[in-house]
């Protein structure tokens, strides 16, 4: 599946080694201490997955990444810039290097397919040197979802599934360094899971990026993870390969990984 | 002195603990809950027209919504103004016949219609239409993380969905106002024709000269006004909708609830200026 | 994108549309007001702006031609009212056209009358002045009439009474002179009577005066017979005025007294007979006085059971009784 395009496009950016680097991240709401001190590192082409209960700030820690939530203290570094100290511009142009995948997919209902997939590139594509014709790139990240003849449906027409692959083709779309996963296989059936994690795998092949993947579904932890973060009352608990974390006696970690 | 640490707000609440006056402190909550509102839409606005003269601006967008906005509600604006006019014709007939002053008809609809009952009437109905439409769709899309996921794609929601409806609301309110003005005239001018056999041209020419630039001018600037607080309040509810489906309805139902207070609020201060204005 | 092309026309439309509307109101609104076309400012002094307001009509010859635009107030008693008038109208109206402020029907706002001079004069120009007819001292002299006029028609009344009563008892005109109390009423009501006839006289010439001035100046005339208020106070008056005179008439017929005074009136009233437009009313007049004379009788017939006159008719009826008694004896 790799062609000459994509070698380039690699080629083009220095590997930094590292791609996301959070230090101490705090986050409190209110009286609820959400992260109390998270640490994370990201190296660049591996797949981290953080697990953890409802509630123990994980979707927090993700959206402090992106810059949805502004941490109360605590450093998140992304390909080796400090994201507190961006403006709007600066974050704008380091998103492009990330790809989100909302929990709920997040698709534009009031847009089609196309346009889903159109929107992320409509601030950049000066910068990234696209044309107006951007039917090719929208064609190209449909076709490694498997889902070119859905171009021009509207979201309410797809299916959860369908809709989950066409928002991993928007988050595709840009081809990011990193790709951060809300939840994955929330709210699909094991079988629309199980494609969706193949999905992911295939992809992170073809596109060579690292991912970030929020979940409690064990399946999916085994199948991509190379790390596992297990984090509870918002600090890290555990870390270690699925191996590993699965053999672990404490009763914390364990309640996680048994069936 | 447990209490020298605390805010003058909570020192009050606590302080209406201490004399057991319950009212007081229900009281005292719901205005500190209004003030914080009121603070709240005040930020809002200024953050609108912050980024509303700032570039990029998001022209196709805007059109798109001024098509949904100015377009999709004609309809319903027309039927309504039609009916209205109509209505207020058939209605002040029997009062004016009793005082001989059934030619005043286009005089007294046509001021009553174009000063007030078709701004308002448009207004609300907009408020009703547009604003509750507004807070809906603003509100799923925060709760499915659609604002989210346009932020992470490089897009200023803000700019993107706010700025664009407000502005759209601001600018197509006027002219729907026109058009149900014209349509309540019209309906009003049918009644007169069919009941008094007043001819068309003379009922129009009638209202026309009873009118002054002090009855259309106040009545246009006003309805701007209109036009911004019903996108102002429908974006601001849903662009803070809480969490889960049933934010979604609390955002669209408090959105009509509040567009068509503020709708009033506005008017008479906007009838009170005007008033000042004219008086001069 | 062939969605999003058929949707920015409708808007378009509808954007379009809608402005175009509210312009074409805006426009006939401003041309109402003579904001849009080409106008000439022209201005004319009154001593009481009777409570004229900017933006109000000025007419010519009954045609919306212009509005006000400015009230200056020079001194106590001279107030310049500036107008616009269409430039169109120029050609017709010349230097000797004369201006009044009148009302638009009974319950309309006021207006600026222009009526039309002799038709020697020039054309105006912008920033003439017109003349004007300075409708307070008319308005002044209208209202001292009228006043009079009431009081000579409350005498006439009077009079009436008491010359009704007189012929009535037609047979028994000795005894009622013979009546003291009755006699003295009498003298005091012809004298009031010969007072009424004079100030009728008066106030007729006082008509005659205003009369004779609007004969003088043509245009003054068209201006009081043509303003809608004046010249409906006007006429009113005259027809009080000869309402009064007829039933002056009426009495003196029967008193043979005063009718060389009344005699004068007529001629005057004949004068303003001539007058045309004065006819019809005169016809209502002859109306009222019929239906007077009715009233009259109606009024005799009361007066019967009047306590004054009473005791008098009360009297002839005992005496007429006692007169019985000795034709019996």
């Amino acid at each position: 599946m790799e062609n000459k395009d994509q070698i380039k496009y690699k080629a083009e950016k220095p590997d930094l080694g590292t791609v996301i680097e959070i230090r101490d991240l705090r986050k409190r709401f209110g009286d609820n201490h959400v992260l109390n001190g998270f640490n994370l590192t990201l190296k660049k082409g591996s797949n981290l997955v953080i697990m953890g209960k409802s509630g123990s700030g994980k979707s927090v820690m993700i959206k402090c990444i992106v810059g949805l939530v502004a941490p109360d203290s605590g450093t998140v570094k992304i390909l080796g810039k400090e994201i507190n100290n961006l403006d709007r511009e600066a974050m704008d142009e380091l998103r492009l290097d990330i790809g989100f995948l909302f929990q709920g997919s997040a698709l534009y209902d009031s847009m089609t397919v196309r346009e889903n997939l159109e929107f992320p590139m409509r601030r950049h594509k000066k910068k990234l040197g696209i044309n107006k014709n951007t039917e090719p790139l929208v064609l190209e990240a449909l076709e490694n979802v498997g889902l070119a003849h859905a171009i021009d449906l509207m979201p309410s027409e797809l299916s959860g599934g369908m809709k989950r692959r066409v928002a991993l083709a928007r988050s595709l779309i840009l081809k990011p360094k990193v790709i951060l996963y809300d939840e994955p296989t929330s709210g699909l059936d094991p079988i629309t899971s199980k494609e969706i994690i193949e999905l992911m795998h295939r992809i992170q092949k073809i596109y060579g990026t690292a991912s970030l993947i929020i979940t409690h579904d064990v399946d999916c932890a085994r199948v991509i993870s190379d790390r596992i973060i297990l984090l509870v009352d918002g600090i890290n608990y555990a870390e270690g390969t699925y191996a590993e974390l699965s053999k672990s006696t404490d009763p914390k970690v364990a309640a996680f990984f048994k069936k | 002195m447990i209490l020298v640490n605390k805010d003058p707000l909570t020192f009050l609440y606590l302080y209406g603990y201490r004399i057991g006056n319950e009212y007081f402190v229900t009281m005292w909550s719901r205005l500190k809950k209004f003030f914080i509102e009121t603070g709240d839409l005040s930020f809002f606005a200024a953050r609108y027209f912050k980024e509303a003269l700032k570039p990029p601006f998001e022209f196709r967008e805007l059109l798109r919504q001024c098509y949904q906005m100015g377009n999709r509600s004609l309809f319903l604006v027309g039927i309504t103004g039609f009916i209205i006019g109509l209505v207020l014709t058939l209605q002040s007939r029997p009062t004016l016949i009793q005082f001989g002053a059934v030619s005043w008809m286009p005089n007294m609809v046509g001021i009553s219609i174009v000063r007030e009952v078709g701004p308002v009437i448009t207004a609300l109905i907009c408020a009703g239409r547009i604003a509750s439409g507004i807070g809906a769709e603003l509100g799923s899309m925060r709760v499915t993380e659609q604002i989210d996921a346009m932020e992470v794609s490089g897009t200023n929601p803000f700019k993107y969905l706010v700025v664009t409806r407000i502005l759209a609301t601001t600018l197509m309110l006027p002219i729907l106002v026109v058009f149900g003005d014209l349509l309540a005239l019209y309906g009003s001018a049918l009644v007169e024709n069919i009941k008094g056999g007043v001819s068309f041209q003379l009922y129009f020419n009638t209202v026309f000269n009873a009118l002054n630039f002090s009855d259309l001018v106040p009545a246009t600037i006003k309805s701007f006004f209109f036009g911004f607080i019903i996108g102002l309040v429908g974006c601001y509810k849903g662009y803070y909708c809480k969490k889960g489906t049933a934010g979604v309805g609390v955002a669209a139902n408090t959105a009509v609830v509040m567009a068509s207070l503020l709708l009033f609020l506005v008017d008479f201060i906007a009838v009170f200026i005007a008033d000042i204005f004219y008086e001069l | 994108m062939a969605k999003t092309k058929l949707e920015n026309l409708k808007l378009g439309i509808f954007v379009v549309v809608g402005t175009v509307l509210l312009v074409i109101a805006a426009y006939l609104i401003g041309n109402k007001q003579n904001m849009f076309g080409k106008t000439i400012p022209i201005s004319a002094i009154f001593k009481n702006a009777n409570g004229i307001q900017l933006g109000n009509n000025v007419r010519f010859s009954g045609i919306n031609v212009g509005t006000v635009k400015r009230i200056e107030m020079i001194n106590d008693t001279v107030i310049r009212i500036h107008m616009i008038i269409e430039e169109k109208m120029q050609r017709h109206i010349r230097k000797d056209a004369v201006a009044s402020i009148g009302s638009d029907g009974l319950v309309g706002s006021m207006l600026i009358n222009i009526v039309p001079g002799e038709g020697t004069a020039t054309h105006i120009g912008p920033g003439d002045e017109l003349k004007s007819l300075s409708k307070v001292a008319t308005q002044d002299m209208l209202n001292t009439l009228s006043l009079t006029n009431i009081n000579a028609a409350l005498l006439t009344e009077d009079l009436l009474k008491v010359s009704q009563s007189l012929t009535q008892g037609k047979g028994t005109f000795g005894r009622l002179l013979n009546d003291t109390l009755m006699a003295q009423e009498l003298h005091q009501t012809i004298t009031n009577l010969k007072h009424a006839s004079s100030q009728a006289s008066s106030m007729i010439a006082e008509m005659t005066a205003l009369v004779k001035q609007v004969d003088m100046e043509k245009s003054a005339a068209g201006v009081l017979l043509k303003d809608s208020i004046s010249g409906e106070k006007m006429l009113s008056i005259i027809a009080h005025l000869e309402n009064s005179s007829f039933e002056i008439q009426k009495m003196s017929e029967n008193l043979h007294s005063v009718i060389g005074e009344f005699k004068e009136g007529k001629g005057t009233l004949n004068y303003l007979a001539t007058d045309t437009t004065l006819v019809r009313q005169l016809e209502t007049t002859m109306e009222n006085v019929t239906q007077g004379v009715q009233n009259f009788n109606e009024v005799t017939e009361a007066l019967k059971h009047n306590f004054l006159t009473r005791r008098y008719f009360r009297k002839l009826e005992r005496e007429q009784k006692k007169e019985d008694k000795k034709a019996v004896d």
